[in-house]
């Protein structure tokens, strides 16, 4: 009964406990706030990178003629096991001239930003391709209209109508009328002459640009004359329809979404797509098989170029990345390693505390042993102190942890402001806030592994204390 | 207020008439020594500081044991304590061979079976006098028979507390106590368990000698209430006088036993 009793009291009348406990508390904290960011970098990389590329790729190798992208979006969408396709339109450009006034980054020969931007032309009407033929035929005959969710199924494959619904929340958000159909012109620019046809600007491009809903941009693009092989300069005039928000940098920065008729338009016919993203229904259990399947049968239709080249036309999104996928499980291994030192770092702390009060309690020991105390009674002494301060460390800890991980972005944002110094500059990452994610199993194997640690490391003075000679204990002044 | 610490041997009767007068001889020895030798080791030579220690010890005796400092009257007392084990010879508490027990069972030993008190007091200073004094039985006991024995145990640790004249101290922890106030305090907790023997390592060194003669009288009651085989180590001489039985050590031997005077 000494035992409990003992190790209490000591644990209250003795500071060293109080540092002790707030070593393992910090450790516990930092690691868990460290693995909850650090799984949410993942996390959200993944996302972006998965999202900007749908769960499976159809690139289709070049084809002279620049055909239609429908047979290929009739062909997959056909399989039971797809959710929904799309095709997509993806080229490059430049912005050359904002109203009637060149833009000045251009103007410029010293400024080192031409305002490059991506050209994405995705289908937003084209709904009726991802309905079964049967279903289309049974509604055209009952002048029936199409479902909601079927459009946002196959619009979502682009994550587009997303981030266009994230635009709400962007501090220099410009809504689009309706997140469904992005690219109807604001009316009061679509007066005089032909309509211009409407782009989606990414929200931190507008914000610089400083533009406004409505007004005209010209982007030029070059493309090769089908004829003579010959580059070209294609530039065309749009108005800006509204703008959207990722919350990826890159993403934001620098894309411009169209209607993809538009953007063929600008290629002068020669191109209508680039690539068919597809959703499907059951990723993990789909996608292997799937993607096997669509490599014989899109190339036995032609659709594909097939054979070696069929191995890189149709990919899944982790194919298409398996780089960047390989690094970040990489990093994970490493962090995993790096966390560990820290779980050590609060082993010692415990090591280093009891150490001392072993040596501090020596005469206690003595005393405690010529009373009829088993070796084995002080070493559970000292076993019990350290589980103690284990205890309560790790517990608080916890708690810490995850509270700053749920609240990373505005202590984050408290921290930059008290100090003056941006902490977590936006701009470099390819997120505008910390993101973070706290995994109960990580934070309860973080308390585990912190608690078997510190008793671990606890057991070498405990031990210490247990063989101690009594009357050296009891010498000691 | 002394007849509720209620004594396991012996009576107050008994204790009256044995007053320094020699041991029942009908009753086993409560502790033997037998050629106990013990050498401490000074860097590369060896020190021998008892050369064989003969030694008896019956219910109910008070014995002093006096010698010259250094004489290693201490280290013969942790030795009957069985907190130091003897290079040689053998030690027997209640007629067992204590060095073949098991460590446990020695810890039990001296818990149950000897009690300490110590020149330095030796107190935890995280516990008040109550907590000292229970210390013991905390030690015996486990968690749930310690929550059961409680109430009487407390009891029992507060009426010896009274008894020893601590009514309103028993809240104090040994840094707000006194050195006589400190020792009445490793008295009560040398009591607890009420143990056969009692060994007190010169108790009153570090008390002034009316604090002194106070805290020897309590413990000279309490021998002989409960029968205690007692050692007493002791410089002062008239100290010994009061004491049924003197060991004289010298060179570390036994050179003069009152008990059994050495023929010419
Ligand atoms: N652990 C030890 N290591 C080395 N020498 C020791 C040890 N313990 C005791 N001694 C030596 O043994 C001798 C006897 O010591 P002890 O403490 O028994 O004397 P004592 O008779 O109690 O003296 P005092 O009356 O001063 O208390 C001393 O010379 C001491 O130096
Ligand atoms: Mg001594």
């Amino acid at each position: 009964m000494f035992r409990s009793f003992i190790s209490w009291r000591y644990l209250f009348a003795r500071r060293t406990n109080l540092i002790g406990m707030v070593g393992i508390l910090v450790a516990v904290a930092a690691l868990i706030l460290i693995l909850s960011i650090m799984t949410g970098f993942l996390a959200e990389s993944r996302k972006v990178v998965r999202g900007a590329l749908s769960d499976v790729l159809i690139q289709p190798a070049w084809f002279a003629e620049a055909p239609p992208a429908e047979p290929l979006l009739d062909a997959t969408v056909r399989d039971a096991r797809v959710r929904g396709c799309t095709a997509e339109l993806v080229w490059g450009g430049v912005i050359t001239q904002r109203g009637r006034s060149s833009v000045r980054g251009f103007s410029s020969p010293t400024s080192a930003n031409p305002f490059v931007v991506q050209l994405i032309g995705v289908d937003v009407q084209s709904v009726e391709r991802f309905i079964h033929p049967v279903v289309r035929a049974t509604l055209g005959n009952f002048g029936g209209t199409l479902p909601r969710r079927r459009l946002a199924d196959a619009f979502t494959a682009t994550d587009f109508l997303q981030a266009l619904a994230g635009t709400a929340q962007g501090p220099c958000a410009a809504p689009v009328k309706s997140p469904l159909f992005p690219f109807v012109p604001p009316r009061a620019h679509t007066g005089r002459g032909l309509p211009k046809p409407a782009i989606v600007v990414g929200d931190q491009l507008f914000d610089r640009l400083n533009m406004r809903v409505g007004e005209t941009l010209q982007v030029a693009t070059v493309v090769q004359d089908p004829e003579t092989g010959d580059a070209q300069v294609n530039n065309q005039n749009y108005v800006v329809a509204g703008s959207f928000r990722s919350g990826e940098n890159e993403m934001d920065r620098t894309r411009i979404y169209l209607a993809r008729s538009d953007l063929s338009d600008l290629l002068g016919g020669t191109r209508q797509f680039t690539q068919v993203l597809l959703r499907l229904k059951d990723y993990d259990e789909y996608s292997a098989p799937l993607v096997a399947d669509l490599r014989l049968s899109l190339a036995e239709r032609g659709l594909i170029r097939g054979g070696e080249w069929g191995l890189s036309e149709v990919r899944t999104w982790e194919e298409f990345n398996q780089n960047l996928l390989g690094a970040i499980e990489n990093e994970r291994v490493l962090m995993a390693i790096m966390l560990s030192l820290v779980l050590v770092v609060a082993g010692f702390t415990i090591f280093a505390i009891l150490s001392m009060m072993v040596t501090e309690k020596r005469r206690d020991i003595g005393i405690l042993r010529a009373l009829g105390a088993t070796p084995r009674g002080i070493l559970d002494l000292f076993l019990l102190i350290a589980f103690w301060d284990a205890l309560l460390g790790t517990i608080m800890g916890a708690v810490v942890g995850t509270w700053a991980a749920l609240r990373i972005d505005p202590i984050e944002r408290a921290l930059s402001d008290a100090f003056g110094v941006q902490i977590f500059n936006r701009d470099v990452y390819m997120f505008d806030h910390i993101p973070a994610i706290v995994e109960p199993s990580s934070v309860a194997l973080i308390v585990i592994g912190a608690f078997c640690c510190a008793l671990l490391f606890a057991a070498v003075p405990a031990w210490r204390a247990a063989r101690l000679d009594p009357l050296t204990a009891l010498r000691y002044e | 207020m002394s007849s509720t610490i209620t004594s396991a041997h012996g009576s107050d009767t008994a204790g009256e008439a044995l007053r320094g007068g020699a041991p029942t001889p009908a009753t086993d020895p409560v502790l033997r020594a037998h050629q106990v030798r013990r050498s401490f080791s000074m860097g590369s030579r060896s020190l021998e500081i008892l050369h064989g220690i003969d030694l008896t010890l019956h219910a109910g005796e008070l014995v002093a044991l006096v010698g010259a400092s250094g004489a290693g009257k201490s280290t013969l007392l942790h030795i009957l304590g069985v907190l130091d084990r003897p290079d040689d010879g053998k030690l027997e508490v209640g007629g067992r061979d204590v060095w073949s027990l098991s460590t446990n069972e020695r810890a039990r030993l001296r818990n149950l079976e000897i009690g300490f008190v110590f020149q330095f007091y030796h107190l935890l200073p995280e516990l008040n006098a109550v907590e000292n004094t229970l210390l013991p039985a905390m030690i015996e006991l486990s968690w749930l028979e310690y929550q059961r024995a409680k109430k009487k145990l407390r009891a029992r640790a507060v009426d010896m507390l009274v008894h020893f004249g601590l009514a309103d101290r028993l809240e104090h922890r040994p840094g707000e106590l006194s050195g006589g106030e400190r020792q009445r305090v490793a008295m009560a907790r040398a009591l607890l368990q009420n143990p056969k023997i009692l060994l007190a390592d010169e108790p009153t060194g570090n008390l002034d000698s009316s604090t002194g003669e106070t805290v020897l009288e309590l413990l000279f009651e309490e021998q002989r209430r409960r029968q205690l085989a007692m050692i007493l180590v002791t410089h002062d001489s008239r100290l010994a006088d009061r004491c049924g039985r003197v060991l004289m050590m010298e060179d570390g031997i036994v050179q003069a036993d009152s008990a059994h005077p050495v023929p010419d």
